[in-house]
């Protein structure tokens, strides 16, 4: 579904990304661990084209992703995304900032779009907020309803980009449980984390980056209880031994 | 005392004077506000030529004196074969000096959206454009409406910049007044006074705007 093949990104001199190579299937959950500063969050926004890469071939659904004759905004519909600081619109109520997408690029009607909405508000949690504004929730709230967002495109990707990194730690919980069941319904997912309780439990696989490498792959039992390469193992026993 | 028989014995002038001060500055704003949000979208372009034109113009025009501009339509422009009148000619320059700040105001309205916000916007399949208008704009109106809002207050009182190029504007007719009465601090006081009739107002309207905008979210 989701293909890199020998993908390179430099920022100037600084090359961010070193020739990646990945695979993602259909209804894979993909966590990518790492220092900061080791690419993930780079390597994700190459996904939808946030950023662009320098060489190599990243191709979704066998279209490539920064081929000009690409339309970006088509390929952009199937993949959502949810980033570290929600980005929720602080002008638009929730309901709005869920049914924009659907009504102006599905050109949905605004029934349609809003049953839509509902229907994810429910399943986050958070029907009640339909009406309120998003400074009017808490982080853990904002985030759900940036995941309904997400979902309302009816996207065949979701990308997560340190969901859970800017929340209160008593928040935290109810955000990846929403994660957790979007991932046992068969959802495409790449998440980058450094929930390692979630990575454990949900991944299919474990990608370890540091320095804009891929360092490691494998099923999530076997990195934990056996990193190979001597960089995860440190990084495990930092955030693990603690 | 002020002399108020200076105001009654003149009120008509004063009120001519008046009225070309107000119809020029409602041209200067509408022209100013429309020639500044191109330069900012220019500015703003990921195109570089069109970024170029908008930051020149801005740099140009921003640190040139009102006056010179003025001059060069009145009488640079006469030279070249054009002639304008002095209210034309001083509301043109108005328009086209304001332009400048108010260009500079929109773009760091715009630039003060948070990058997430166009970020959030386009990876759901919303065009540029499409962003702009009803991600962007919306949020960056708020931040752009008191330093706008200074910009025209500032562009009221810029307009007696007319008086110099017989504009028939209040600051001419207020010379007029004065050198036929030869009273001269009685009648500016008058001149000010009218000046506040438009500007106070405008102050106020501005103060809120920014109130109601805050009460959105």
């Amino acid at each position: 579904m989701i293909q890199f093949a020998a993908v390179n990104k430099y920022y100037g001199d600084f090359h961010v990304l070193k020739d990646i190579n990945l695979k993602i299937e259909k209804g894979e959950v993909v966590v990518v661990i790492g220092p900061s500063g080791s690419g993930k969050s780079t390597m994700l926004r190459c996904i939808n084209r946030l950023e662009s890469i320098t060489d190599g071939k990243l191709t979704i659904n066998n279209t490539e992703v920064n081929d000009k004759k690409t339309d970006i905004n088509q390929l952009r519909r199937n993949i959502g995304m949810v980033f570290q600081h929600f980005n929720l619109y602080p002008h638009k109520t929730v309901l709005e900032n869920i049914t924009i997408a659907p009504i102006m690029v599905l050109k949905q009607t605004k029934e349609e779009a809003e049953k839509t909405a509902m229907y994810f508000l429910e399943k986050v949690g958070i029907p009640d907020k339909a009406n309120s504004y998003p400074s009017q929730l808490s982080g853990g709230q904002q985030q759900r309803v940036a995941i309904a967002r997400g979902l309302a495109m009816k996207p065949d990707i979701m990308l997560f980009d340190e969901p859970t990194s800017a929340l209160d730690p008593e928040m935290i919980g109810e955000v990846l449980d929403v994660m957790k069941a979007l991932a046992k319904e068969g959802m495409t997912m790449v998440v980058v984390t450094h929930e390692m309780g979630f990575a454990k439990e949900v991944a299919d696989r474990i990608i370890f980056m540091d320095h804009g490498q891929i360092l490691e792959q494998a099923k999530p039992a076997e990195f934990y209880a056996n990193p190979k390469e001597e960089r995860a193992r440190l990084f495990l026993s930092r955030i693990l031994n603690h | 005392m002020i002399d108020l028989s200076i105001l009654i014995n003149n009120l008509d002038t004063y009120l001519e004077g008046f009225k070309n001060t107000v119809l020029s500055s409602i041209i200067a704003l509408i022209g100013s506000f429309i020639l500044g949000v191109i330069i900012a979208i220019f500015r703003i372009s990921p195109l570089k030529p069109l970024n170029w034109i908008g930051t020149a113009y801005v740099e140009f025009i921003r640190n040139i004196p009102l006056l010179i501009i003025t001059f060069f339509f009145f009488i640079g422009l006469p030279a070249l074969g054009l002639t304008l009148s002095g209210f034309v000619a001083g509301t043109i320059a108005l328009a086209i000096y304001t332009a400048s700040f108010i260009a500079e105001a929109i773009r760091a309205g715009i630039q003060s959206v948070p990058k997430g916000q166009m970020e959030a916007a386009r990876s759901s399949g919303l065009t540029y454009l499409q962003t702009m208008t009803k991600i962007i704009l919306p949020q960056a109106i708020k931040i752009v409406i008191p330093p706008i809002g200074n910009q025209f207050i500032n562009l009221v009182k810029n307009s007696s910049i007319l008086g110099i190029v017989a504009g028939l504007d209040l600051m001419y007719f207020g010379d007029i007044v004065s050198s036929t009465t030869f009273v001269t601090f009685d009648v500016y006081i008058f001149v000010a006074l009218f000046y506040l009739v438009l500007t106070i107002p405008l102050s106020l309207g501005v103060g809120y705007l920014e109130k109601r905008l805050a009460r959105n979210h």
